[in-house]
């Protein structure tokens, strides 16, 4: 395993067309080694879900330097990336609501190309093994996020981003949902970006990259994919 | 002075071969029409009337008419309004000595109508009839004078000035039968109205040649409802003849032809537009000459109405001390064929008494 | 702020939806004010059509000679009412044209009208105006004197015969008009689940702003009120627009091009056409209240054991089986009607039900899981798009069955036609002459070699026995049975019918006459023909399209010599030879100038022209109902695709390649609208065999047959295949746009399963 998972020097990323660009991320520079966590924080519009974006290449920086896994962002097959090494957790709405949430993390195992024998295993893990029948809008929305997780671990990660995943839960439930994020991301080794707003959440990753004091006020619009 | 407009509507609706008559449809054509109005001959000041030929057919212009209206009495003392006009309607222009088409092809080059109605007693029968012209089945000689539609006719007797007229509609013995054979006995040379025979019909000059017979003699039988009834009284005849129609906002007109009974004519008229009325008349005293009545020699008002048809009038000619009201009896007269107006007999009291008829268009909705 | 302007400010944000919405509206309006105008159109196109081969009479000169202008003339001025009718065969043209006065036609009863023929306009199809006839370069011309005969008494010059362009239509046309009655009441139930589905939709992406009202203490019936005011609202601005763009489609459908740019430009249109609008704003409101009171007029719990109760299907099969006995054994229209619109709700609840079923069972079999996943998603889709796409199958399926109609009804207009018109000439024996001689000359001058084909016919009364009651029927015998009545299509037949016919062996009743004395080949009927009792087999049953009578058919030689006959007439085909020669012998040797003959061909394809109309017409209308049935499917497919258009972006997210979703995303709308079209086959067939099995025979007492046209539902199943490519093209847009993330509440938008 690569010592850096993940080297970004002077990355920049603006909106906007020609004429009024807003600077979103100006010359941002961070490290993660493998199996190393790293917390986001920053406000509404900080640009944090911008550079997770980034991160999995569903948007390209303007300019700067990313290394993913030893490779350059240029060189990098994003689709093959996305599908097998890197899972990424909303704040909500991560299950496809038609499937139950066994056949959620099934299929979410079977396009990373991983067993799909071990997709049981996994929601027992986060102890929601014995709602695998349920539909997504039958369970609470911390057994949703479990289930999420079921599905990022079920496909066996190298890096996991995650935007806000407890966001939209109490504090108890808000608590175990984490707690079972990081002792999991501890036992598999991989690495782990979380963009929050929350300080003791964030105080929980080894590192943490204030994005505030980056980014003006400006609002990039809704967490979009 | 007859159905321009009646014309008019008949015209555009027949060459444009829209779906219904209507006065929309009427008014919507009067401009397209006027462009289409080029080949025809346009009456103008100093034009003079010619006899015997003006009582035949002018194929050069575009719209004219024979019409008879009559003031009767039966042999109870009833009195009874009766009605005969007919109608040449050109659809293109045909110089007075160009040959006619041959029947055999059918020609559209003019429709003809015919109306006849009857009033009596509160009721009133009309009927109408259409051809198209150059078959043979309508038309109108000069000399010997005869006008026709199928087996209505008009026409000179035996005697000079001597005409006879016969309508019928239906079958003897049958239901809604009705008829009327006529002999006139015309009195008294043609009046020419306006200018010489040139009746201007708008402030800015559109006119058509007009003259009347006004002192007919009327004998004859009418047979109404299976009974036979001997009629005598007082026709009024009229020639009219143009190619240039109304004015746009032209509405419709109001048109009187009156037997006084100081033995004095008169004819009065006014053409409905927006911002003022156009009016226009002949004063025919008992003896002396005619004379033109300008718009601002005559008053004309109505007073009273049924419906959206005011049947009563007021009509002043200060010059001649006439003061009169115009009444026209109880019932709808309403001729209700392809173009509907209104043509009911009046009764006039005031100045003077008497009676006459009294044509009515474009309040029909 | 009130909670209205809250309610509303959810189309502030998404302009979208409420133009979507309010089109859908439109739409609804449009489509049923289109129909009503259609269907009033070809109820008045019908009874033109009718009333212009309605039988006449014509006048004829004593002396044979041809008719002119001159006689015309020569007549009026007599006065009688009488018109010309010029019929044409130009050069170079295998059409005939009637050329009319219609300023001469205004004298017949009940026309008020110069610019047309009875409603048929002048265009040359096939009239037009006199003039213009008889200026065409003509093979053949022809002028009939159409007259009046209670308008006077004729010359001796002259005499007065029959005269028709076909024979009388009879219930045909009444048969029609009811099928027709029965299709707008199909329409309307569809129109108003457009609009319901228009109305669930405009609750269902506002669940979250209701939510919200709900927590500010805003009570859900005041909410509901502004719900429907807000949709009242909207109906009237899309009313209006919506009714004159029916008008518009209506007329576009109608008359082409041309008469909707008249329509658009001449405010005669809306000046002529009335009160044209009432009658549809009216019945729009209404559905729209309905639609709207539904969830109030039917107490929720009833709704819930509706729901439980379908859960399986059942109460879908339960209607759709009670509707179909029903319509097996109903005993009057209003109960057959009742049973069809039973037999309709089950087939429209049953459709989805089926879907879903079906998607949950694959799902369930697939074992890879990202088909399962498409299974889930195409069940979701059919659950939600339930509402349009009962309408598009109820729009198909009445497509189906009034295609089927349409056709039916041209080729039994045909055969009707046909049957009635099976020789190219038809020719009248005059009074006093002997048909005799002219079958000996036939015989001896048409030999079969020429080709010629003929025979002749001889109508009378006879009595027929049924169960010891005396009653009077037409008896219409023909000889020689041959070629001319041979091919006639027979409802029921015993074996060889026209060879046994002919040989004297049996006769052929007709269908009026079968139903009411429930008769059927190989039965016995007791004849009596001028005194003389005949026991005889019915060989078959043949179709009369309506006729009231009760008829017979036999072969002449069966009558006995003293049969009285009431008309006498000859059928002819002459094959090669000349028409002209065999009148002309024929006149001769009955020593009658002026024969009646009528080219049959000619009056065949002059009907078949004047029925054209009222056939395009009602297919007009149907093509109408399923453009927009597919429109309204269209936008509420995408509408509701783009609220699932995170979950399509999550697959993106998850590492698939954007041609794979978009692929899933094509095949799922394809699948959709195929399977409506596919289940809108069996309704459509049943629709149609109730059409012409059942409700024909319950209102007039005959059939009409049932013939399917395979090849037009392959057509449709194309159209289905287009829609679904359509929602696919609109969706791959979509893709490649940011989504938004479904809301917190995350089950109510896009979040359904």
């Amino acid at each position: 395993m690569e010592d850096n998972v993940l080297k970004v020097r002077g990355l920049r990323k603006s909106f906007g067309d020609r004429d009024a660009t807003v600077p979103v991320l100006a010359d941002l520079s961070f490290e993660l080694h493998s199996a190393g966590s790293l917390a986001l924080m920053g406000r509404s519009g900080s640009g944090k879900s911008t550079l997770l974006n980034i991160l999995c290449g569903l948007e390209q920086p303007d300019a700067g330097e990313l290394t993913l896994f030893g490779q350059d962002h240029r060189q990098i097959d994003w689709q093959q990336l996305r599908r097998e090494r890197i899972g990424v957790v909303f704040q909500e709405a991560n299950l496809m609501p038609a499937l139950s949430l066994l056949d959620n993390v099934r299929l979410r195992a079977s396009l990373a190309g991983q067993p799909e024998s071990r997709c049981q295993h996994w929601l027992d893990v986060l102890d929601i093994g014995a709602l695998a029948q349920r539909f997504p809008d039958q369970v609470s929305g911390g057994q949703r996020q479990r289930a999420a997780l079921a599905m990022v671990f079920a496909m066996s990660p190298s890096l996991i981003l995650a935007d806000e995943p407890t966001g939209s839960l109490d504090r108890v439930t808000a608590d175990d949902v984490a707690d079972s994020l990081f002792r999991l991301q501890a036992e598999t080794g991989c690495g782990l970006i979380l963009a929050t707003h929350d300080p003791e959440l964030a105080s929980r990753c080894e590192k943490i990259l204030d994005l505030a004091h980056q980014a003006a006020d400006q609002n990039t619009g809704q967490s979009g994919l | 002075m007859r159905c321009w407009w009646l014309s008019m509507v008949a015209m555009v609706w027949l060459v444009t071969g829209c779906s219904k008559p209507d006065s929309e449809a009427g008014f919507a054509g009067l401009a397209d029409s006027r462009d289409g109005s080029l080949g025809f001959e346009q009456p103008a000041p100093g034009d003079v009337l010619v006899f015997p030929e003006d009582f035949g057919a002018h194929p050069a212009h575009r719209i004219e008419w024979w019409y008879l209206t009559a003031n009767l009495e039966t042999e109870a003392g009833d009195p009874l309004g009766l009605q005969w006009t007919q109608f040449r309607q050109a659809l293109e222009p045909r110089s007075t000595d160009a040959t006619p088409p041959e029947p055999s092809a059918w020609p559209m080059q003019a429709a003809w109508m015919a109306h006849a109605a009857v009033s009596h007693q509160g009721q009133h029968w009309f009927q109408e009839r259409l051809a198209r012209g150059d078959l043979g089945q309508a038309g109108a000689i000069a000399e010997p004078f005869e006008v026709w539609l199928d087996h209505w006719r008009m026409a000179a007797g035996d005697h000079p000035n001597q005409w006879q007229l016969t309508v019928s509609q239906g079958q003897p013995g049958q239901q809604g039968y009705w008829a009327f054979d006529l002999e006139l006995s015309v009195k008294g040379l043609p009046v020419a109205h306006g200018d010489q025979g040139f009746s201007a019909k708008s402030a800015s000059g559109e006119g058509s040649m007009y003259f009347s017979l006004v002192d007919i003699e009327v004998t004859g039988t009418v047979t109404l409802a299976d009974k036979d009834l001997n009629v005598q009284g007082k026709a009024w005849f009229d020639r009219e003849w143009s190619s240039q129609f109304l004015k746009a906002g032209q509405q419709g007109w109001d048109w009187f032809a009156l037997h006084l009974d100081s033995g004095d004519k008169l004819m009065a008229f006014r053409l409905r537009e927006e911002g003022g009325h156009f009016r226009s008349g002949t004063w025919i005293p008992r003896s002396g000459e005619p004379r033109a009545l300008s718009s601002d020699q005559l008053q004309l008002k109505p007073t009273a109405g049924s419906g959206p048809v005011p049947t009563r009038w007021r009509l002043q000619v200060p010059g001649q001390d006439v003061d009169i009201e115009l009444v026209a009896p109880e019932g709808n007269y309403t001729n209700d064929g392809l173009f509907p107006y209104w043509e009911s007999p009046v009764s006039v009291s005031g100045s003077h008494s008497g009676a006459g008829y009294m044509e009515l268009t474009g309040y029909n909705n | 702020m009130t909670a209205f302007s809250a309610l509303l400010s959810h189309y502030r944000r998404h302009p979208w939806q409420g133009i979507a919405l309010a089109l859908l509206m439109l739409m609804a309006t449009a489509l049923w004010t289109g129909i009503y105008h259609l269907t009033s159109q070809a109820r008045a196109s019908l009874s033109q059509s009718e009333r212009v081969v309605e039988a006449r009479y014509q006048v004829q000169r004593v002396d044979g000679a041809a008719l002119s202008v001159e006689d015309f003339v020569t007549l009026r001025r007599q006065g009688l009412c009488l018109m010309p009718w010029l019929e044409v065969l130009p050069e170079g043209e295998s059409r005939r044209v009637i050329g009319v006065d219609p300023l001469a036609a205004l004298c017949f009863q009940g026309q008020a009208d110069v610019v047309s023929f009875d409603g048929q306009p002048l265009r040359g199809d096939p009239f037009m105006d006199i003039a213009d006839a008889a200026a065409l370069p003509a093979r053949q011309a022809q002028l009939f004197l159409i007259v009046d005969p209670d308008t006077g008494e004729l010359s001796a010059d002259y005499r007065i015969t029959d005269f028709s362009l076909a024979p009388d239509t009879g219930q045909l046309g009444d048969s029609f008009l009811l099928n027709l009655d029965a299709l707008s009441v199909l329409v309307l139930l569809i129109t108003g689940l457009l609009l319901r589905s228009v109305y669930l939709l405009s609750l269902s992406q506002r669940r979250d702003s209701f939510a919200l009202l709900h927590r500010f203490g805003v009570s859900p019936r005041r909410v509901r009120g502004h719900l429907v005011a807000e949709l009242v609202g909207l109906a009237a601005l899309t009313l209006m627009p919506g009714i004159l763009l029916g008008q518009l489609l209506a007329n576009a459908l109608a008359g082409g091009f041309a008469s909707v740019m008249e329509g658009l430009f001449d405010s005669r249109q809306f000046v002529t056409s009335g009160n044209s609008w009432l009658m549809p704003a009216l019945v729009m409101v209404t559905l729209l209240l309905l639609v709207c009171a539904v969830d109030w007029l039917i107490p929720e719990k009833l709704r819930k054991a509706f729901a439980v109760a379908n859960r399986s299907g059942g109460l879908s099969l339960l209607l759709l089986v009670a509707g179909g006995a029903g319509v097996w054994l109903a005993a009057n229209l209003l109960f057959l009607f009742g049973s069809v619109a039973l037999m309709l709700a089950g087939a429209g609840l049953l459709m989805p039900w089926c879907l879903s079923v079906l998607s949950s069972r694959l799902a369930q079999a697939s074992k890879q899981p990202f088909r399962r996943w498409w299974w889930a998603e195409f069940g979701v889709l059919c659950r939600r798009l339930a509402l349009p796409l009962v309408a598009l199958q109820l729009s198909l399926a009445m497509v189906l069955a009034v295609q089927a109609l349409v056709t039916t009804f041209e080729a039994t207009f045909d055969h009707w036609l046909g049957q009635r018109l099976s020789a190219d000439y038809y020719l009248e024996v005059p009074t006093d002459a002997d048909g005799q001689v002219a079958v000996d000359w036939l015989e001896q001058n048409l030999p079969e070699s020429s080709g010629a084909i003929w025979h002749r016919v001889l109508r009378g009364q006879g009595q027929l026995d049924v169960s010891g009651h005396e009653q009077s029927v037409d008896i219409f015998a023909v000889a020689p049975v041959g070629a001319l009545v041979s091919d006639w299509r027979l409802i029921e037949s015993a074996g060889q019918p026209w060879q046994r016919l002919a040989a004297g062996q049996g006769v052929m009743v007709n269908e009026q006459l079968a139903y009411r004395h429930e008769l059927a080949a190989g039965d016995s009927v007791q004849l009596t023909l001028a005194g003389q009792s005949l026991r005889l087999p019915v060989l078959g049953v043949y179709p009369d399209y309506g006729r009231p009578a009760g008829e017979i058919l036999l072969a002449a030689d069966q009558l006995p010599d003293d049969f009285s006959v009431s008309f006498e007439s000859f059928s002819i085909s002459p094959g090669e030879v000349d028409i002209e020669v065999i009148t002309e012998a024929l006149s001769a040797l009955w020593q009658e100038p002026a024969l009646t003959l009528r080219d049959n061909r000619s009056i065949r394809d002059l009907a078949n022209r004047v029925f054209e109309q009222t056939f395009m017409l009602t297919r007009a209308m149907t093509m109408l109902t399923l453009v927009l049935a597919a429109v309204a499917l269209l936008l509420m497919g995408w509408v509701f695709l783009s609220t699932r258009l995170w979950y399509f972006r999550l697959l993106a997210v998850w590492g698939t390649a954007r041609t794979g979703i978009f692929l899933s995303l094509l095949t799922l709308a394809l699948t959709v609208s195929v399977s409506a079209a596919a289940l809108a086959l069996p309704v459509g067939i049943g629709l149609t065999w109730v059409l012409v099995q059942r409700i024909n025979p319950l209102a007039f007492g005959w059939s009409l047959p049932l013939d399917l046209y395979p090849g037009f539902w392959l057509e449709l199943l194309g159209l289905a295949l287009l829609i679904g490519l359509c929602i696919g093209l609109l969706m791959r847009r979509q893709l490649g746009r940011p989504a938004v993330r479904p809301s917190v509440t995350g089950t109510i938008t896009g979040g359904e399963r």
